[in-house]
């Protein structure tokens, strides 16, 4: 039983500028937290600082409330699956999920148990006398699972374990992973890309970008409210539609302007976005905000001209532009409704949900929050 | 047709390498006499063979040449292991360091020769064995470190932090991982060592004694005031390369190896 927490932890690599700075999280007891972010923002070095295995330039790290610095990797017994797999290719399969148990000494019945218990829920049991360079990726990841689950470690650190696996595994193992968190009670951080493991395996993601942290909390507010336009585009796919225009006063109330639509911005935002009436502004809306037919009062009409079509099977995703407008737009529409390339439809956006953010910075622009879709629908 | 060409010409190529060693071989077997006859096989016998053996004490000079190239390697692979994992996982000296060690390469072994005569001296050790093995050791340990460093360099860090985070110390981490997944650079790295040690000419001649001398000195030795005895020269050269062939078969197997295939993305 662990809980983590980093206090204006920095690593930056010597002779470089990249690493991470000044992060500040926490992760409670038992909690399973994501760690989301693109390519080379830090994710990995963040992972490898808490475990003990890069020393951090600055900022201390803690387990249980105690600072640990200084303690070396094995005495904080925190299990890490590898990016890159690690396995030892020198063992087979048994004695590669073994080795942390007989390196701390467990008697050999128990280690025998343990290990087939695990490879039993990972499917590897016929492949325990294989060495890794006869199993195939995802059967890899498998075994880098493995060796980290018999341990019965304080946490787990899992650095994009389930990457190499195929669509139908990752589903299985997205679940197994959930389940097995919820037997074991284990403090996690499951770094990933994967949207879906984002949003559905933790209690809170921690979004990263260029070594920083930028945006933490439960995966729906943070779907919800994004801080930014990066992380507004990040957390979803398609990313969140982003256009720029400008804020403009219309009668007593204020509407969003840009070439081809002139959008009312709900009432309920009215006070908080007054004062950027008049000047340039993002405006922000998920493309499950459109739809093919007016949707309660703040449903407001605009031209889209599809330019593409994907069919999805349950959905199809119209992607286009506002009349002559340059930034292109998805909107996100039930399988019922389609059109042709070319052709120009009236869809309605649901502005509820809108974001403004600033075009400096991008920062959101802070209005009354929105409730999570999934609390909204109980209300 | 154009494989028939290629084949030729590889062919041709072939037989440009191999015929000068191929006619030392002929050349051990038949009598001295004969030596120089343009018959391709005059006569054969073992003359040359027994006559080395025999009176040459060529024996001993091969044993001699065995402990000093094995002993050479056996002391210097752990020194230079531990160098070579230092400078890949560690950086330790920086480029200089590195460049310390391959500039050691780079002197002509005539500047060493002296002074190492003069410290073999003070400590009583020249012409003895122990004192030629301790500066072939010497010798081997920047050259064996550098290609040690290569393969060391060539282990995923990850391999290390894994056992580090499973329970093991950075130096279970190297001991028990590191080494193991390395073995076949080491190998290499030790044949290699092997070779060097085996066919140095200088260094022995100076070093060791009539009862100590090794292979190439020994050799050279059948150079005479009455001329060179081709066919014992020919046998001494076709025995001193007898080792070589074997251990560049293995060097071969343990290089073709994939060093650490499988264990990573
Ligand atoms: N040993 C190192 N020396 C110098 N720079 C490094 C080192 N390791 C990583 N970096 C740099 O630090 C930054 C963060 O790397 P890191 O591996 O943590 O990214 P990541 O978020 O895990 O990316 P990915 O999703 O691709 O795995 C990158 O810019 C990378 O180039
Ligand atoms: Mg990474």
């Amino acid at each position: 039983m662990a809980s983590i927490e980093l206090r204006q932890v920095s690593k930056i690599y010597p002779g470089s500028a990249a690493g991470v700075k000044d992060i500040d999280l926490s992760v409670a007891d038992g909690e399973f937290v994501i760690f989301l972010g693109p390519s080379g923002c830090g994710k990995s070095t963040l992972l490898r600082s808490i475990a003990g295995l890069e020393s951090i330039t600055a900022g201390d790290i803690l387990i249980n409330g105690e600072i640990v610095n200084h303690v070396a990797p094995r005495d904080r017994n925190i299990a890490v699956v590898f990016q890159s797999y690690a396995l030892y290719p020198h063992m087979n399969v048994w004695q590669n999920m073994a080795f942390g148990l007989r390196m701390r000494g467990s008697p050999a019945e128990e280690i025998d148990a343990k290990v087939k218990e695990a490879a039993e829920l990972l499917g590897l049991t016929p492949l325990m006398q294989r060495r890794p360079s006869a199993l195939s990726g995802g059967q890899r990841q498998r075994v880098a699972l493995g060796r980290a689950i018999v341990r019965d470690p304080q946490a787990f650190l899992l650095d994009e374990p389930l990457s190499n696996l195929d669509a139908q595994l990752r589903a299985e193992m997205r679940l197994e992973l959930v389940r097995l968190h919820r037997k074991l009670g284990r403090t996690t951080i499951h770094v990933t890309h994967d949207q879906v493991e984002a949003m559905t395996m933790g209690d809170r993601i921690f979004i990263m970008k260029d070594g920083r942290l930028i945006q933490q909390g439960p995966p729906l507010e943070v779907y919800a409210n994004p801080a930014d336009t990066f992380v507004a585009g990040f957390l979803a796919s398609p990313p969140m539609n982003l256009v720029s225009g400008r804020l403009v006063e219309v009668g007593d109330g204020l509407a969003f302007r840009t070439d081809g639509a002139m959008l009312p911005i709900p009432a309920a935002f009215r006070a908080a976005y007054a004062a950027w009436a008049g000047k340039p502004v993002i405006f922000g809306l998920r493309s499950e905000d459109f739809h093919a037919a007016p949707n309660g009062d703040s449903s407001a009409p605009l031209t889209l001209q599809v330019e593409a079509v994907e069919a999805l099977g349950p959905e199809n995703i119209l992607i286009g532009r506002l009349a002559g407008a340059p930034t292109q737009v998805s909107a996100r529409l039930s399988r019922h409704y389609s059109a042709q390339p070319g052709e120009s439809v009236t869809l309605y956006a649901d502005l509820t949900p809108m974001h403004l953010f600033t075009p400096e910075d991008g920062k959101a622009i802070p209005r009354p929050r929105a409730a999570p879709a999934l609390l909204r629908r109980h209300a | 047709m154009r494989h028939f060409g290629l084949h030729a010409g590889l062919w041709l190529a072939v037989a440009l390498i191999l015929l000068p060693p191929l006619w030392v071989l002929r050349t051990s077997l038949v009598p001295e006499s004969m030596a120089y006859s343009t018959d391709v096989f005059p006569a054969f016998s073992l003359e040359n063979y027994q006559s080395l053996f025999g009176q040459k004490r060529f024996g001993t000079f091969y044993l001699n040449s065995i402990i000093v190239a094995l002993g050479s390697v056996i002391i210097a692979l752990p020194f230079a292991a531990a160098m070579g994992y230092a400078f890949a996982r560690f950086q330790t000296g920086g480029r200089f360091g590195r460049f310390l060690v391959l500039s050691l390469q780079m002197l002509p072994p005539v500047a060493l020769v002296l002074p190492a005569f003069a410290i073999l001296r003070s400590m009583e050790l020249t012409q003895s064995l122990t004192g030629l093995t301790i500066v072939y050791a010497a010798l081997n340990i920047p050259f064996l470190a550098w290609i040690l460093m290569g393969f060391f360099e060539g282990i995923p860090v990850d391999l290390e932090w894994a056992a580090m985070t499973d329970g093991t110390t950075a130096w279970g981490a190297f001991w028990r991982i590191v080494l193991p997944v390395s073995l076949p650079g080491l190998a290499a790295a030790g044949v290699l060592g092997f070779i060097l040690s085996w066919n140095e000419f200088l260094f022995a001649l100076v070093l060791t004694g009539s009862k100590t001398a090794t292979i190439p000195v020994a050799l050279a030795s059948l150079q005479t005031s009455n001329g060179i005895q081709i066919g014992k020269v020919s046998a001494g050269v076709v025995l001193a390369i007898l080792p070589l062939i074997i251990a560049s078969r293995f060097i071969q197997r343990f290089i073709v190896q994939g060093l650490t295939f499988g264990s990573v993305k």
